[in-house]
């Protein structure tokens, strides 16, 4: 019984505490943002960013982050960025029914592709598969988290090349576009929008960016 | 679902009298036909030179025999036991055999696929009437060959006389053995001659299930033919007030649309049909109607409604007395310690995978159905009634059904395509779609129990069930004010002779909701309170709960059945950190004993590490459909247990699909392991009674390792410590 | 009008973009195979092969299926003799039958992905398909055998 039952089917005491010891860990390894003097993997992150974009404005970028993380933690962006290999679903972002797996490229594995329920569009209809071009969760290397991740660590991953597909900062700005992204403003039939617009939403991930892309702080 | 349904036993006697009630004098071994033309040839067939044997057996002059399988097919294998059982005694090669369906008819004794009655209600007449037939054909060679009929033995579909090694088929004695007088002393082979029956062999209608050959009531087509999906009212049972339709008639496809009634059980419902010329355009049709329901004068009722007030029943009502020995509630008055508990089983709906669907072509002077229907002798006579036409005049074909439990031996939706091909004049096909199917029951009753029982001297002492759930009797006739016939369904005959003072009682109680039965009916709920009950006595006399059972159920078959358990499953070498619950139950004449094991999941609640399932049901055909049916039944058990519940929220279902009534799927399955018990008891039903032991025997399992009594069911295996 | 490519045949279909697959297969070209169980991707009764992959065509509309390869159950084997369709016949999998056209389907893609499946794998390509019979202990056995069937013939070949 169960034997592929997948650990992330857990019961929401004990995810709970999954996910803080996942915190933990992402707290003792952490990088500093962009912008900030670091010891550690910083070298790298600087040097993605044409220094003349970054206008350094702490307060700006981290007020703007407040924004970003509110939409980034919404079922609509959540959902696709789950901390095991299963996707979640719905408003209350439950683990996805029928436990479809990541598989290495986040399409899915063999019968069980995002995309042989998952159209080009929302189909219609009550708790009908919701749908988007290429439809897929992050790929298994670079799996980019959000799920359980605190404003601070998730601001730190998403500028993190090593972590965030080697977006360096154009990539980052345009990536608020990306098709995937705009679709989580085209929600299926019960699924709420994201808490604003995807125009607001842009504003903040940009303002977030060129302002140094700080991190709030740890809580 | 009764007995009464399935064909009367046939001793020779009452073969002699059936035969005789037909009215007509059959040439060879016909048995019920009412039929005068169908002594010979089978009116249905195009060439008259088919020979019908009897109602079972169709003989071409080429040699090729066609038996018909008279029961639905839905999984449970009738359509390969039936001619199995045939072959066996008329001597045919299976794979030389056509399998077809019969059409409703009286000429088979009762056609009903439920109660598990198919074999065990068909079996000694199918035997006999095979054993005639393949004697008259042996007499109608001998006397071609004018040499002694014992001479002669049959054998893949020919007759062979011994002494020259001369042989006919049955296509060159089908006609002249169709004229000879029905022999009334055959000899039935000895069990331990079969060649056929008693073995694994493998299904006829598998391959036409691997290449979508098949067909199923919604594949099938007719001529001319229309779709229809219908509208019908949330609560079940409002009046259609009025209906816009100018967005449905806006979809490419839909022809017309107009207000039905539909009869379930004696009670018309409004409906709004939408006919298309493809199912697709008849389901959006529906969708785009608006409707106005008029919902008043019955009572919208909640789950937990319903759940209270069945509760309130039973610590407030005695009930009706089902079955009563010694006088249990006097010693539990009397007595300082005793368990009282409350268990309670939610309502289901069947979702079978194939939704309900039939397609009906009323012609006037003839009605024709088709479709996946568990009983064309009841749409038959209920069509005829409905419709007022002579039996003989409604026409039923069988498809294979894709799933039934219950849900399609009810007459609604065939009544429902009548209707509707009668108001277009054309063939039309209903399709209900899944939110149809799993919204609009009927549903199998949740029912609550209460438990009395009182242990001394590590004895039961007293034991005392009362019980409150719907009846699904008083919806099939006005049998209200009686107590539920099916009271002690699932819970074992032996548990009278030993424990002295028991009683079982019925405390009537209805709603709105329309109920029906769901695989194994009360047994499925009756066997979770009562096995459980008995576990929870078991614990009171600080007994193994195995040896509890062994020392109350004496009959010697259930002692084999208790050993066999025991045996196969380590229950008295199990480790720590393993626990074991077991429960047995009986139902439609089977006796089936499970025992499951548990262990604690690392991430939370409980997993089934295995199930062992022992079944007891005498005589059988083919014991790998056995063991499928078994395997079939626990899964189905587990979804019952702990995946799914139909609930109402203000009179209206709330699980409309996959997404709310969740189903196990491949990952959920335990590892199973089956025995079948080998006597020479007659046989008992198979499809149902492996089902209701399986909840109790988990829940009992989690208790033994846990601690943790369930009580409710469904419950969730992830939120259990 | 619609083009279907549906097991090597074309088909010029009188439909609007937006019908299902799933419906023009069964009411149009009257390819019964295919099921309907829920019409929103849950069950997996009406898995096809659109180039390959198994799609659920109840929620797939024709649009996306034009210029595109069809396979249904009728046409993954000209005789009824894919290996998993000779494993499922070799332990008698279906009981009713009515969802195994969409289990084979679904795995036939595991198959061709994976040669040699575990039971992890199995479980990971056939979670999405529903069987209300409960065949799935012989689902998972007849995947087994007819990957050995797979596997030994490619090693005859």
């Amino acid at each position: 019984m169960n034997n592929n039952r997948p650990s992330h089917y857990i019961s929401p005491s004990k995810k709970n505490k999954k996910i803080a010891v996942l915190l933990v860990l992402s707290v003792i390894i952490s990088v500093t943002a962009f912008g900030i003097n670091s010891r550690y993997n910083a070298q790298n992150t600087y040097t993605a960013i044409p220094k003349s974009t970054v206008k350094k404005d702490s307060i700006a970028s981290v007020k703007a982050f407040e924004k970003v993380y509110a939409v980034l933690m919404s079922p609509r962006c959540v959902n696709c960025h789950p901390i095991g290999d299963i996707p979640l679903q719905g408003d209350d972002s439950h683990v996805h029914k029928m436990f479809p797996k990541r598989g290495e490229d986040g399409k899915g594995l063999y019968a069980m592709k995002c995309a042989n329920c998952h159209q080009s569009e929302n189909t219609k209809g009550e708790h009908a598969p919701p749908g988007a071009e290429n439809w897929h969760l992050p790929p298994a290397n670079m799996k980019m988290v959000f799920e359980g991740r605190s404003a601070h660590d998730l601001a730190k991953q998403l500028i993190d090349t090593k972590q965030n597909g080697n977006k360096d900062m154009k990539k980052l700005l345009e990536h608020a576009d990306d098709g995937l992204v705009l679709s989580g403003w085209k929600p299926a039939q019960g699924n709420s929008l994201p808490p604003m617009s995807h125009s607001e939403f842009k504003k903040a991930w940009t303002t977030w960016l060129e302002n140094g892309a700080y991190a709030p702080a740890k809580k | 679902m009764s007995d009464s349904n399935t064909i009367p036993n046939t001793s020779r006697r009452s073969f002699l009298k059936l035969a005789g009630i037909g009215g007509t004098a059959f040439y060879l071994g016909v048995f019920y036909s009412d039929d005068a033309s169908a002594n010979v040839i089978n009116p249905d067939l195009p060439a008259a030179s088919k020979i019908e044997m009897n109602a079972w057996i169709i003989i071409e002059e080429s040699g090729k025999v066609t038996l018909v399988d008279h029961r639905a097919e839905m999984g449970q294998g009738s359509f390969h036991s039936v001619p199995q059982i045939i072959a066996e005694e008329l001597e045919v090669d299976l794979k030389d055999i056509n399998v077809i369906f019969a059409q409703g008819s009286k000429k088979y004794g009762g056609q009903i696929t439920g109660g598990s009655s198919t074999i065990r209600g068909s079996y000694k007449n199918l035997l006999k009437l095979s054993a005639t037939a393949r004697e008259m054909l042996i007499t109608a060679a001998a006397g071609i060959w004018a040499v002694p009929a014992n001479e002669c033995f049959a054998q893949s579909g020919a007759i062979i006389h011994k002494p020259s090694g001369k042989s006919l088929h049955y296509g060159q004695l089908a006609e002249k053995a169709s004229k000879l007088p029905t022999p009334t002393d055959v000899k039935l082979k000895k069990r331990a001659d079969y060649k056929l029956i008693g073995k694994g062999i493998r299904r006829i209608d598998t391959p036409l299930k691997t290449n979508g050959k098949a067909i199923f009531g919604l594949d099938k087509r007719i001529d001319g033919m229309l779709f229809a999906a219908v509208e019908r009212n949330p609560r079940l049972r409002g009046k259609l007030v009025s209906f816009d339709a100018a967005e449905t008639l806006k979809i490419p496809g839909v022809k017309k649309v107009f207000k039905i009634q539909m009869q379930v059980h004696s009670t018309l419902r409004d409906g709004v049909a939408v006919v298309a010329d493809n199912s697709w355009a008849a389901l959006q049709g529906k969708k785009a109607l608006k409707v106005v329901w008029d919902d008043s004068g019955f009572e919208h009722l909640s789950s937990p409604e319903i759940a209270k007030r069945k509760l309130d029943l039973l610590q407030k009502e005695e009930g009706l007395i089902v079955k009563k020995e010694g006088d249990p509630s006097k010693i539990i008055a009397a007595a300082t310690k005793k368990l009282d508990v409350v268990y309670e089983t939610p309502y289901q709906s069947h979702y079978a995978m194939e939704p309900v669907n039939c397609i009906a072509h009323y012609q006037d002077t003839k009605i024709e159905i088709w479709g996946p229907l568990q009983a064309p002798d009841w749409m038959q006579q209920h069509i005829s009634k409905t419709f007022s036409l002579p039996a003989e005049s409604v026409i039923v074909n069988m498809t294979f059904l894709g799933g039934g439990f219950g849900r399609k031996a009810f007459t609604d939706y065939c009544h429902e395509a009548v209707v509707i091909s009668k108001e277009i004049k054309k063939p039309v096909q209903i399709v209900w779609s899944r939110e149809d199917d799993a919204t609009q029951g009927p549903f199998r009753p949740g029912v609550s129990y209460r438990g009395e029982g009182v242990i001394e001297n590590g004895e039961i002492a007293a034991l005392k069930f009362r019980m409150a759930g719907q009846n699904i009797d008083h919806w099939m006739s006005d049998k209200r004010g009686k107590p539920n016939g099916s009271t002690t369904e699932g819970f074992l005959a032996p548990y009278f002779e030993s424990i002295k003072n028991i009683s079982f009682s019925d405390i009537p109680f209805e709603t709105p909701i329309p109920v029906l039965w769901w695989r194994s009916v009360y047994a499925s709920t009756n066997g979770f309170a009562y096995e459980s009950f008995m576990d929870e006595m078991a614990h009171e006399a600080k007994a193994d709960p195995l040896d509890f059972r062994r020392k109350y159920l004496k009959e010697p078959r259930v002692q084999i059945l208790i050993d066999k358990m025991e045996e196969v499953s380590g229950w008295k070498s199990r480790k720590k950190n393993e626990g074991y619950g077991v429960a047995i139950t009986e139902c439609f004449d089977s006796t089936v004993g499970q025992i499951v094991k548990v262990s604690k999941k690392r991430t939370g609640g409980i997993k089934i590490d295995k199930v062992w399932a022992v079944m007891d049901c005498g005589w059988y055909v083919n014991p790998d459909i056995i063991e499928a049916q078994i395997e079939g039944s626990i899964i189905m058990g587990l979804g019952a247990a702990a995946f799914h519940e139909m609930t109402f929220t203000d009179g209206m279902a709330d699980k409309k699909n996959f997404y709310e009534y969740n189903m196990p799927r491949i990952y959920d399955m335990p590892e199973m392991e089956v025995h079948i018990i080998d006597n020479d008891a007659d046989a008992g039903g198979v499809g149902e009674p492996a089902l209701p032991p399986f909840a109790p025997a988990l829940t009992n399992a989690i208790f033994d390792l846990t601690g943790t009594r369930i009580r409710k069911l469904p419950f969730n295996m992830d939120e259990v410590s | 009008m619609v083009k279907l490519n549906v097991n090597s045949k074309s088909h010029d279909c009188d439909i609007s973009n937006d019908m299902p697959l799933l419906w023009a297969l069964r009411d149009i070209l009257n390819l019964t195979g295919t099921k309907y169980g829920c019409g929103v991707a849950q069950c997996g009764a009406c898995v096809v092969h659109l180039d390959g992959e198994a799609v659920r065509s109840c929620v797939t509309k024709v649009s996306r299926a034009e210029g595109k390869k069809i396979t249904t159950i009728e046409g993954l084997s000209l005789n009824n003799d894919h290996p998993l369709q000779k494993a499922w016949q070799e332990i008698d999998v279906p009981q009713c039958g009515y969802c195994h056209s969409g289990q084979i389907m679904s795995a036939a893609v595991l198959l061709r992905e994976n040669k040699n499946p575990t039971d992890e794998d199995i479980d990971n390509a056939m979670a999405g398909n529903i069987c209300r019979c409960g065949t799935y202990p012989r689902v998972r056995k007849a995947i087994h055998i007819a990957a050995d069937m797979q596997r030994k013939a490619e090693n005859k070949s």
